[in-house]
């Protein structure tokens, strides 16, 4: 029972953090069909920026710098957006591998030159703190933030694709962009919104994992690797995927740390292939049209 | 005359790769200083192998071909560094490993131009070892392992069981953990360790790595039930704060306060030139540059054969006194160290470093394997 209950809370917390961050990266491609290999950048910028406003406050401060981060990061995306994106929409996916990728090591460099090599630390909020029992089992009590972050993330995202008009302009833009900008949307505006959106979802993750990790250069590459797998599993595009991904890569990592420990980072991979051998778009992806 | 530091600036192991750089410099000024070696001014060119094998390979090459670099100063990865090392073979160039120090880089990969001024994966658990069969004084104990998944973390939880074996700790191993290095999600990693609870667990990690553990583990109270034997050095303690887990047993390859008066000096100086205390990586790399200009000396020359020849089975004056380059694999002959960590600040130092009287030397000749 009581590893049972560490599994499960171990599959939801780590699923939680991929989903937000997949989340983003899948709602950008869905809408824009753009592969943003800069999504870890927006992540590793949250997080850095989370440092430098919570610094090791416990208190209140810790979800003002989680907005903060947030916010600063959907801004600094705004400028990426237009002063590159804009630009190769147009283009192939080759194109906007090469672009975004260019992007991520502009980024990464700018980082380290404003962050530092070092490694920097930010504590839980207070109320979360230390650990829970449950059932003779103890863990993390943030790990319950990351569980709850990720269902609001969800629903937030549901209600804002199916209840408001920017969620339902979003979805026309994936079936079909040219009819769309024929009604009087202004497509750019669009865009600008969506990969706003995504990147303030990175950042948002970025912040809250933060108190688990350490925040350091490297976070970036390390995340964009996962949250592709992520999306890939759940299909490109899709919000629900994304989340069924997550769950699948929680359950494979923590499966393998199980039965085959020196064998459980391929698990992910494994995971990715499988599904992709049956089917190519992933579990809830439809076929490019 | 330029040398080359062929090592990782980028990424999770930036800060590492930075901290060799300061050590290397270092020296490398205060060489300068004394008007060279054998009359040259000598000049640092630095590569950033992203730690991938194939750029490092790539930087070797540069650094010898286009910088003409007459030695090669080793990365952070053995994996790396094996790639390196064949590089260095090929243009006869010595390469002085100071990070990087899995004991197949002496034997498997090594050539006579491959030269290893760090404890070994073999050395390294074996200490710590040393240390855990006298602290469970033949007592049944649980162990479980935390390595990250590459080469090294292997090698040196393979070496850690085999050390236990051959002291005939009565020990039953639990649980081994491989995440990737640079992961920082650990929590499926993590919790396995967590269910099964061991009395001691051996984790090979270092770096960002290990403080994010360290940070995950605290908040399953895991320090609570469980020892924890690790290499934890300056960086990884200042990042921590006060997350430092006093009792943590500590297996260090370079703790300059435990090493004596001799490298007092060295961290002073550097204290006054980074505004920080000097970590392991510093003070290795200052040896590795140390090493180098020794053999540069005593050959006469700058010829890298002549240097690799003149170095093996050397004794070399350096900041943490005569070290011996053993003849048959070039593997310096030093010690590591082990200490338990303490959350009060250090009355020398300032900082929390080991609990007064805890520190344990284990000598070359007790944790080497013989060539």
């Amino acid at each position: 029972m009581r590893t049972l209950i560490l599994d499960v809370v171990g599959i939801l917390a780590t699923a939680g953090s991929l989903f937000i961050v997949s989340s983003g990266l899948t709602l950008v491609f869905g809408a824009m069909r753009l592969i943003n290999v800069a999504h870890g950048s927006f992540y590793m910028l949250g997080a850095f920026v989370m440092t430098t406003v919570a610094a090791n406050s416990a208190g209140a401060r810790f979800w003002v710098a989680v907005a903060a981060a947030t916010v600063v990061v959907a801004v600094l995306s705004v400028v990426v957006e237009v002063s590159v994106m804009r630009r190769i929409y147009a283009s192939d996916h080759l194109t906007h591998l090469l672009a975004t990728f260019a992007v991520s090591l502009i980024v990464a460099d700018l980082a380290l030159r404003v962050w530092g090599s070092g490694g920097r630390s930010v504590r839980e909020p207070s109320v979360a703190t230390g650990a829970v029992s449950l059932g003779g089992a103890t863990f993390p009590a943030y790990d319950l933030v990351l569980i709850a972050a990720a269902f609001a993330v969800g629903l937030g995202l549901w209600l804002l694709l199916t209840r408001t008009p920017f969620g339902w302009r979003i979805r026309a833009a994936v079936d079909d962009p040219e009819l769309l900008s024929c009604t009087g949307t202004r497509l750019s505006l669009l865009r600008t919104g969506v990969f706003m959106l995504g990147a303030a979802l990175a950042a948002f993750a970025g912040a809250l994992v933060s108190p688990q990790v350490t925040v350091a250069p490297g976070m970036d590459t390390a995340i964009i690797v996962s949250a592709f797998i992520v999306a890939v599993i759940g299909g490109l595009g899709s919000i629900p995927g994304a989340a069924l991904g997550a769950l699948i890569i929680g359950v494979a990592e923590t499966l393998g740390a199980s039965y085959a420990p020196s064998w459980s980072s391929s698990f992910m991979y494994l995971a990715m292939i499988a599904v992709l051998v049956m089917l190519p778009s992933g579990l809830l992806g439809r076929a490019e049209r | 005359m330029t040398v080359g530091l062929a090592t990782t600036l980028s990424g999770s192991l930036a800060q590492l790769g930075q901290d060799a750089e300061r050590g290397v410099e270092l020296a490398i000024a205060d060489l300068n200083a004394k008007g060279g070696v054998l009359g040259k001014q000598v000049k640092l060119a630095t590569e950033d192998n992203q730690v991938t094998p194939a750029t490092g390979t790539a930087n070797a090459r540069s650094l010898v071909l286009q910088h003409k670099a007459v030695a090669l100063f080793g990365p952070i990865s053995s994996a790396v560094a094996a790639a390196e090392q064949t590089v260095a073979a090929q243009y006869k160039v010595p390469l002085i490993d100071f990070m990087a120090n899995d004991a197949g880089l002496q034997t498997k990969t090594f050539s006579k131009y491959s030269l290893q001024v760090v404890p070994n994966t073999t050395m390294e658990p074996r200490a710590a070892a040393d240390y855990l069969a006298t602290k469970s004084a033949g007592k049944p104990i649980t162990i479980g392992t935390f390595a990250p998944d590459y080469s090294f973390g292997h090698d040196s939880v393979s070496g850690f069981i085999d050390a236990l074996n051959a002291l005939h700790v009565n020990y039953k191993l639990v649980n081994q953990q491989y995440p990737p290095l640079g992961e920082t999600n650990i929590a499926p990693f993590l919790s396995k360790l967590v269910a099964v609870a061991p009395d001691y667990v051996y984790n090979a990690q270092y770096g960002n790595d290990l403080v994010t553990f360290t940070k995950q583990a605290q908040k399953y109270n895991f320090f609570d039930k469980t020892t924890v034997i690790a290499m934890y050095g300056v960086q990884e303690l200042g990042e921590l704060g006060d997350q430092i887990p006093a009792g943590t047993i500590d297996f260090n390859r370079a703790p300059f306060w435990v090493m004596g008066d001799t490298v007092t000096p060295f961290v002073n100086e550097y204290k006054a030139k980074y505004g920080q205390l000097p970590p392991e990586w510093s003070l290795l790399g200052y040896t590795a540059v140390q090493t180098w200009a020794a053999g540069a000396k005593k050959a006469g020359d700058f010829d890298g054969t002549k240097v690799a020849d003149a170095l093996s089975g050397a004794t070399i004056p350096t900041i943490r006194g005569n070290i011996t380059l053993r003849s048959c694999d070039n593997q310096a002959e030093i010690p590591e160290y082990v200490g338990v960590l303490t959350d009060t600040p250090d009355q020398k130092y300032g900082v929390p470093l080991w609990q007064p009287g805890s520190a344990f030397t284990a000598p070359f000749d007790k944790i080497s394997t013989s060539c």
